[in-house]
């Protein structure tokens, strides 16, 4: 037969290699699935069909290794067959040809880019389908150039792990979360779907030396890729060009594909999000990021939000689709309520909510961490770090002592570990924003300068404290001066993200990063919980705070509460300042938080903070003398954690630059309250 | 030499679907997959998936489009649908009036649709009058064999 005798010639491979290829063919329609099958059949391939994409997708992960290749219908009821095409893509990196009687341009893009190796139109042809073990031997081909670099791997891949989890841990929380039906953030949820598994498929496969390695987005990968993009325009960017002008040895188109069409998602999603905030809350899912960098991010920015003309609720509700977004969200609002309240008057509905929530969090304080661990209940790994992260912090805090002499910055930065660099080269490249530089400086000297000494006493994860508020301070950055542009917000942020993918460090910082941010939203999630679906996030982020926070987060939380409460002098920041330090306090379980809250309520002149307060007033009633002011600025002085020097450097800034509007003053505090 | 005569007759039928252009040459692929590659019966079995699925699909749109309100983008996936299958096994009429009825769906034209269904409907009864008679003679080929 003539077929058989043109495959023979083809399989340049040796074994006969088109010759039995496994292919899954995924059809809803039977007549289709029918030709399809006969027509494979006929190219020699071995066939498998389902008319059921959630079959095919239970089938690939049961054996993914029993196909080399999957076809699949575009519309298909159960399942969409672009979300199948991703899973698979993210999951187990097979070649997918996408297969519809739709030639639109758009929706054959839309297969493109979300990572299709090849996109036919039905009827399928005998010849097309003669040709399609191409894309396999591709495949390969690029997965065995990549395994040369296992070095790459293997330094990226413990980081990626962990933050695989933290991923998972994210994922289990988003489905819950939202109300909002919208398409968009139903992709998201897949795509968060794809990662939680994808993470569990790592695992699986770590031990026995995966045969398809995924690419870490490095921080620097990143910045290359928007290079690309920027150059290209992002329009006309396709991962073909993109590769070429990324030159980087181990991408593929694929890689790059899949890359390109989460970074539009996430560009889009920016558009539709206030510019800065969206930028922030945007690029956590698009980077998979941690979660808490999101907070991060957020936090900083409903922070200046609220004290600059930003309307808080219209951040807020635009970033509730995607589900990181919400993280921030959560975190943010407390923080809303206290700094934005008395300036912005759309931000009280969201401030109510909170408050409801927020008496909630003062009962709880007492069993604070019960609540922790049940809301932590689904992310098991994070725990772990918790534990670790709170040794960390207790080691950490005794070295920042020694570390205060804050100064250390830039060149400290430099030092440190590449990661940072990284991330400061990011900023200070990408991130444009004169006004801000020279301020961002200084919270990177104060965060800075921390991590360094940390890095080289502590491990890895040790680092992780400073240079999650080194990240922090970073996101603020962004966020204050995001009006630049989303693509360049994008792409600070992301660095930001970047950062946290790849190693311990960055999972480190970004446990930090969360659990100071979260620490602020702790105390709200638990009762948020409940009544919303942001809670499972929260608490995910929550617990790790609490934990923790537990241990030396008391020792910080005090220091870095005092510490606010000499910046809260200045008038209407002091606020904001306030509720930034509260949060923190609030992670942990300590009284002192609680009564520093207090205080810094009672030092706080706008009336609005006493809402957010509230809670800690209920707690307060133990460390009430420990409020006074003088005594906390002896703490502070005495005290140089980095986390008082980030605040004394923000404050400083604060002061020295008059020039600075509200906004950045509340940029700052925003800083402060990731802290 | 009945089943000469019947092949005959087969034949000229075939020819006059493509003639008519109710088959493309997707459906002379269908064919040349039966016959060149051993696998007797593809091609009854592929119209006869077709004819099942193609008759219950109508059926949905029917009711879809005697609903008080439409869901145009169920009767949108439905049409999608068919047009898949038609044109899978090559009815290129039943595919052409599908693209006509996906603009009217689109254009939530609901009279449109209407009329466009029973265009459909047409030309699938048109088919799968064709594609009968042509099963059966294959059948009565193959019990002359």
């Amino acid at each position: 037969m003539r077929p058989d005798a043109r495959n023979g010639g083809v399989g340049r491979t040796g074994n006969q290699f088109p010759v039995g290829m496994r292919v899954l063919a995924v059809d809803d329609d039977p007549v289709c699935l029918k030709v399809l099958e006969t027509l494979l059949r006929r190219c020699q391939y071995h066939v498998t069909t389902t008319n059921q994409a959630v079959v095919a997708l239970t089938m690939l992960r049961e054996n993914r290794d029993l196909f080399d290749l999957v076809i699949s219908d575009v519309h298909m009821p159960d399942m969409d067959g672009f979300k199948l095409l991703e899973l698979v893509g993210l999951e187990m990196d097979l070649p997918v040809i996408m297969l519809s009687v739709n030639g639109e341009t758009k929706t054959v893009m839309k297969g493109i880019t979300h990572g299709a190796c090849d996109y036919l139109l039905k009827p399928v042809r005998l010849e097309e389908l003669r040709n399609i073990w191409q894309h396999v031997v591709r495949r390969k081909f690029s997965n065995r150039e990549r395994a040369n670099i296992d070095g790459f791997e293997e330094c990226h891949r413990p980081s990626n792990a962990d933050f695989d989890h933290a991923h998972s841990q994210i994922t289990c929380g988003s489905p819950d979360q939202s109300g909002r039906p919208s398409k968009k953030r139903k992709e998201y949820h897949s795509e968060e779907e794809d990662e939680g598994e994808d993470s569990n498929g790592q695992e699986n496969e770590d031990p026995s030396a995966p045969k398809k390695p995924r690419v870490v987005w490095s921080a620097e990968l990143h910045r290359k890729f928007v290079a690309a993009v920027n150059q290209l325009g992002i329009d006309k960017a396709v991962p073909k060009r993109i590769l070429e002008l990324m030159n980087v040895e181990k991408l593929t188109r694929e890689n790059v594909a899949s890359h390109l069409q989460k970074y539009r998602l996430y560009l889009k999603r920016l558009s539709h999000q206030a510019s800065i905030v969206a930028a922030l809350g945007g690029s956590d899912p698009f980077m998979h990021m941690g979660t808490f960098e999101g907070l991060q991010g957020y936090q900083a920015f409903t922070s200046s939000s609220g004290l600059s003309s930003f309307s808080p609720q219209g951040l807020l509700n635009r970033s509730n689709p995607t589900s990181f977004v919400i993280q921030g969200m959560a975190a943010s609002r407390p923080i809303q309520i206290a700094t934005g309240n008395s300036t912005i008057s759309h931000s009280i509905g969201d401030a109510n909510k909170y408050h409801l929530s927020l008496p909630g969090n003062s009962r709880q304080q007492g069993s604070v961490a019960q609540g922790l661990t049940t809301s932590v209940g689904q992310v098991q790994l994070p725990q772990k770090w918790i534990h670790e992260e709170t040794d960390d912090l207790s080691t950490i805090l005794s070295v920042n002592g020694l570390a205060n002499g804050m100064p250390g910055t830039l060149p400290n930065v430099t030092n440190s570990p590449l990661l940072q660099q990284d991330l400061v080269e990011c900023r200070q490249a990408k991130v444009v924003i004169q006004p801000s530089s020279s301020t961002s400086s200084d919270r990177l000297e104060g965060t800075v300068g921390v991590p360094s000494s940390l890095m080289d006493s502590r491990a890895s994860q040790q680092s992780g404290l400073p240079l999650s508020a080194f990240s922090t301070s970073a996101l603020p950055i962004n966020g204050s001066f995001g009006s630049n542009g989303v693509a360049e917000l994008g792409v600070t942020s992301s660095g930001g993200t970047n950062i946290c993918a790849s190693s311990h460090l960055r999972v480190a910082r970004d446990n930090k990063v969360g659990a100071s941010s979260f620490g602020s939203v702790i105390p709200v999630s638990p009762e948020t919980a409940p009544s919303q679906k942001y809670l499972s996030f929260g608490c995910g982020s929550n617990s790790r705070q609490n934990m923790g926070g537990g241990n030396a987060d008391r020792l910080l939380d005090s220091k870095l509460v005092w510490s606010s409460l000499p910046t809260s002098q200045p008038p209407s920041l002091i606020g904001s300042h306030h509720l930034m330090s509260q949060r923190p306090n609030n992670g942990s379980p300590g009284a002192r938080m609680i009564g520093q809250t207090t205080a810094s309520d009672s030092t706080a002149a706008p009336q609005m903070k006493v809402d957010v307060l509230i809670p800690g007033e209920m707690l307060t009633p133990k460390d009430a003398s420990d409020l006074s002011f003088p005594k906390a600025q002896s703490e502070l002085s005495s005290s140089s954690c980095s986390f008082d020097g980030l605040l004394n450097s923000i404050i400083k800034v604060e002061k020295d630059d008059a020039s600075f509007s509200d906004v950045l003053g509340c940029d700052f505090y925003s800083l402060g309250a990731c802290i | 030499m009945a089943a000469a005569a019947l092949r005959e007759q087969l034949n000229t039928l075939i020819s006059s679907m493509f003639a008519s252009g109710m088959v493309d040459e997707q459906f002379q692929q269908l064919q040349m997959l039966q016959d060149d590659g051993g696998t007797p019966g593809f091609v009854a079995e592929v119209v006869t998936l077709f004819c099942d699925d193609a008759d219950r699909i109508i059926s949905e749109l029917a009711a879809l489009l005697e609903q008080p309100v439409v869901d145009f983008d169920k009767v949108d996936a439905y049409v999608h649908q068919l047009k898949g299958s038609s044109a899978s096994v090559g009815a290129q009429k039943v595919k052409f009036t599908c693209l006509q009825f996906r603009q009217l769906c689109q254009d939530k034209n609901r009279d449109g649709c209407i009329m466009a269904l029973a265009v459909v409907r047409n030309e699938f009864y048109d088919l799968r009058n064709k594609f009968q008679t042509m099963l059966q003679l294959e059948q009565q080929i193959q019990a002359q064999q």
